[in-house]
């Protein structure tokens, strides 16, 4: 009986064997080994080939309903757009190019894209700055071979601007003539008297550069979608097949797997792109994001942990850490009103714990914003003094001194403020305990480990703060709806500054002031900074803004952060900045994997 | 047995509608908006306005359930919310292959090595290779799938790079031909196939073994061996036959997990098989689809455990249907 099973188990173990030798046969076809110990998947298809990693799928491909980071990266590269958009990063300011003209001249070197791109030749602003005329190229064409004109403008706007559609785009169409009544009057607001004139109207005077932001959405080809109904737009089998104008087209989509996109030879805007082939693939977990970049299966992977720099660039030397500029903060958010009360009655009174700015100003003093710079970012976290961001350097107010970690200071100010230690050490005042639950959303380990530092700093000042993890759904929920007095979450900047809908004192119709803070020279400031034609003429405002929100702290602004994007060093000519990780995708290049140094 | 089984069927399309309509309430009930992602600053506030109504979510919830239900009887689940307003029973078509490919394969897998590891150990009990066996089983037993996943991965894509980390196929596997596909996709299975199974085996191999050894005490086993027969035939076929009766149980209970997926494995190796679906279905509170695959896993386990019970009439002559 013996004889029968070691026969057995030992006829497992040879096929076992087998098996292993033939896969590891197969795996070494496709692989082979650096010096670094790191396999490098390089050689065939690969060398044409650039792989990005990126957590999920696009939504859609198609301009008027793609709504994720993903779809946009890859619109802008299937779609033409009227205008090309480079970054300043000496001055922070956007800027926008046709073809024969630029809204400002940028500084040498600090720009970098190319306005063969854009589908305008140029524009001319009316003289009271409510239309906006543009004269577009007449040799730009679908890859049908159809020719881009103006109507697939008036077309594709109607598109954005249909509520059965509801594009999440339609705030762009805000200015145009009838949309103060409630429906755009697309007969009036957009003009195309022949295929290259396209001319946008606007029912009140609006600057220019925002004018070109909003007039500027990726068109559609009107011969393709016109004979779709609205109702059917969203489920129309062409959103599969997105017919476009730009450097690369729609290769393949296997949804939830990869996109791959093919350089589009016949390309003029600009012009085919420079790789033939790129390919995002959907790989949800971090750590195998990260592995198959350590391993050379894929080129790119974004926000990567600084935890993982160290360990990543040991075991590859061929990969390089990257940042784009300062456009994500934290915050501790403290809700400057009694939520309680307004719910019930409407009425705004200042909130038991967190209503007085002195108050306020004694927790932001009391968290060591430092030690979490230290601990988590290191070189890649900036103190954060209010919400402009030091990348937009024409608005930023570089003379704010941060608020430093000044636990004896705190406490003064909390003692100055009625807060006196209480028999067990907490602090207290008129019997209420200085006591609350910092909430945040679960799966961020940034925002985990800096709340367990504020945890232990506002302890060690008298304060009791219990932490609590919600489902991100949740949690964004509980902000919405106002039920959180305290909470740790964060914000992505937009290029152009426009804060009202996070600081407006009309808290119904703000809807992002979760913390209830009010303060008419806000509104006003925000109005005045709107109101001027060149955004560098509301400097004076912004100044003054953030000047009133370091004093009054309706939230402890805690760090920029800059975002890291791992990096392949086979790949050439690559310029990241605030704008995007794929700023200029279209002219990146790939090293070919023999002169790949290892 | 025909008459049984057109029975069970009867009484379970009432129970599944029963978890249908609490499935429907409960999701309705849990915090969370659909329209959640369109709310967000630079964004009109009349978007996820406009998102709901399509949707159907402005009506009082006890008018979408009877529209829910109209369109439910007429075999319309609806479309996705999540997924570009696919119907919902097409993005399960297109993830149900993938996930049947990777659970058809780890359920031999769990089955032959879990059915050989529980013989070896019953056959011989408390020697080495039972205790090592038996140690080495409730180890892997014992071990979370997705830690030992991500185990795996670097133990086997990193430091000794042998397998793929995540995906179908390689880039470019379209130019390797027919045969050379086949291959790239198997040599991607390998790995979350092995996490898989070695944790399913273990646990069947624990049963198997269980059931061994008491089978192998009894009286006809005793007669068999005194008889004179082979070991190979005392074993295989008079111990084996009754002992995997306990495990028929299992392998009805293990078809709802061909259809359903294995969650954590399908969003580690980043396949887009029915785990993963069900999972972003719920993060991104698609309703309709997160009713779909309830529908499709309460199916199965009610088709499974009535697949179990009809197994064991065929396997055990004493038991009459």
């Amino acid at each position: 009986m013996i004889d029968i099973w070691t026969k057995r188990v030992s006829a497992m173990f040879r096929l076992a064997a087998c098996l292993m030798v033939v896969l590891f046969t197969l795996s070494s076809c496709n692989q082979r080994n650096g010096s670094q110990g790191v396999v490098v998947k390089r050689g065939g298809a690969m060398d044409s080939t650039l792989v990005i990693a990126m957590l999920g799928d696009a939504d859609y491909l198609n301009p008027v309903l793609g709504s994720t980071v993903t779809s946009g990266n890859i619109i802008g590269l299937i779609y033409p757009s009227l205008l090309q958009s480079e970054f300043d990063t000496t001055t922070g300011l956007l800027n926008y190019m046709a073809l024969e003209k630029k809204l400002r001249e940028v500084t040498p070197g600090h720009g970098k894209k190319d306005p063969k791109g854009a589908l305008a030749k140029s524009w001319k602003m009316s003289a009271d700055q409510q239309s906006i005329t543009y004269i577009l190229r007449n040799d730009a064409f679908w890859n049908d071979g159809k020719r881009v004109v103006s109507g697939d403008f008036k077309f594709s706007y109607q598109l954005y601007g249909n509520p059965v559609i509801a594009s999440a785009r339609q705030q762009y169409l805000a200015e145009l003539i009838g949309a103060d009544k409630g429906k755009v009057d697309f007969d009036r607001a957009i003009l195309t008297p022949d295929d290259t004139t396209l001319v946008f109207k606007f029912y009140k005077p609006v600057p220019e550069h925002l004018a070109l932001y909003h007039t500027s959405l990726t068109p559609l080809p009107a011969h393709q979608w016109k004979k779709v109904k609205p109702d059917e737009f969203r489920q129309s089998p062409l959103n599969l097949q997105p017919l476009g104008a730009g450097p690369y087209k729609l290769k393949s989509w296997q949804q939830q797997q990869e996109i791959v996109l093919a350089s589009s030879r016949s390309s003029n805007l600009p012009k085919p792109g420079t790789i033939p082939l790129i390919t995002f693939r959907v790989v949800p977990d971090y750590t195998v994001r990260l592995t198959q970049l350590q391993t050379g299966a894929v080129d790119v992977v974004e926000n990567i942990k600084p935890e993982d720099f160290t360990p990543l660039l040991k075991a590859n030397r061929q990969i390089e850490i990257k940042t784009v500029g300062l456009r994500v903060y934290d915050y501790v958010g403290w809700s400057n009103i009694d939520q309680n009360e307004y719910h019930k009655s409407g009425k705004v009174r200042p909130h038991p714990l967190f209503g007085s700015a002195r108050v306020r100003l004694a927790l932001t003093e009391a968290i060591d914003r430092e030690a979490i710079i230290d601990g988590y970012l290191k070189e890649y976290g900036v103190i954060c003094n209010t919400d402009i961001s030091p990348s937009l350097k024409w608005a930023c107010n570089e003379r704010l001194v941060p608020h430093s970690f000044d636990p004896a200071g705190a406490t003064a100010l909390l003692r100055e403020e009625g807060w006196l230690p209480g028999p067990d050490g907490i602090l207290q005042k008129q019997g209420r305990k200085f006591s609350f639950v910092l909430y945040t959303n679960a799966g961020n380990a940034r925002r985990n480990y800096a709340s367990i530092i504020i945890q232990q700093n506002l302890r060690s000042i008298g304060i009791d703060c219990k932490l609590e993890v919600q489902e991100s759904n949740v949690f964004f929920e509980s902000l919405q709806q106002r039920k959180l007095d305290a909470w740790m979450a964060g914000w992505s900047i937009g290029l152009e500054i426009d804060p009202l809908d996070v600081w407006g004192s009309d808290l119904k119709k703000s809807r992002f002031n979760f913390t209830g803070y009010q303060n008419p020279r806000i509104d006003a400031l925000c109005e005045l900074a709107k109101q001027k034609m060149e955004p560098t003429g509301a400097r004076a405002y912004w100044l003054e803004y953030q000047e009133i929100l370091h004093r009054d702290q309706p939230i402890t602004f805690l760090y920029w952060i800059k975002e890291t994007q791992g990096f392949s060093r086979r790949i050439e000519a690559e310029e990241l900045n605030i704008s995007g990780t794929f700023y200029n995708i279209d002219d990146w290049r790939l090293r070919p994997s023999a002169n790949v140094a290892l | 047995m025909l008459i049984y089984i057109f029975k069970r069927l009867l009484i379970a399309v009432p129970l599944v509608f029963g978890v249908l309509t609490l499935t429907f309430f409960i999701i309705r009930l849990a915090p969370g908006d659909p329209a959640a992602f369109f709310i967000q600053p630079g964004i009109s506030p009349n978007v996820a306005e406009q998102i709901r109504a399509q949707y159907g979510l402005n009506d009082p919830v006890p008018v979408q359930y009877v529209k829910w239900l109209a369109n439910v009887l007429q075999g319309d689940f609806g479309r996705s919310f999540s997924r570009a307003q696919q119907p919902v029973f097409d993005v399960i078509a297109e993830a149900l292959p993938i996930t049947v490919t990777i659970a058809g394969l780890t359920l031999v897998a769990n089955f032959t090595f879990g059915i050989l590891v529980g013989i070896v150990s019953a056959v011989r009990q408390n020697t080495f290779l039972d205790r090592f066996l038996t140690v080495t089983a409730l180890f892997f037993y014992s071990m979370p799938e997705f830690w030992f996943a991500l185990m795996m991965i670097i133990l086997f894509a990193l430091k000794f790079p042998l397998f793929p980390a995540s995906g179908l196929n390689e880039i470019g596997s379209e130019g390797f031909g027919p045969v050379g596909f086949v291959l790239d996709r198997l040599w991607h299975l390998v790995l979350p196939v092995t996490v898989l199974s070695i944790n399913g085996a273990a646990g069947i191999a624990r049963y198997v073994r269980g059931s061994m050894l008491e089978v192998i005490r009894q009286d006809y086993i005793r007669t068999a061996r005194a008889k004179g027969l082979p070991e190979k035939v005392v074993i295989f076929k008079h111990a084996l036959r009754n002992a995997l009766l306990p495990v028929i149980t299992l392998m009805g209970s293990s078809l709802p997990f061909i259809f359903s997926g294995a969650l954590f494995i399908e969003v580690i190796f980043a396949f887009p098989g029915m785990g993963r679906v069900t999972v972003e279905a719920i993060f991104a509170r698609d309703y309709p689809l997160i009713i779909a695959n309830t529908f499709v896993s309460g199916s199965l386990i009610v088709l499974g455990n009535l697949f179990a019970d009809v197994l064991y009439a065929v396997a055990d002559p004493r038991i009459k249907l």
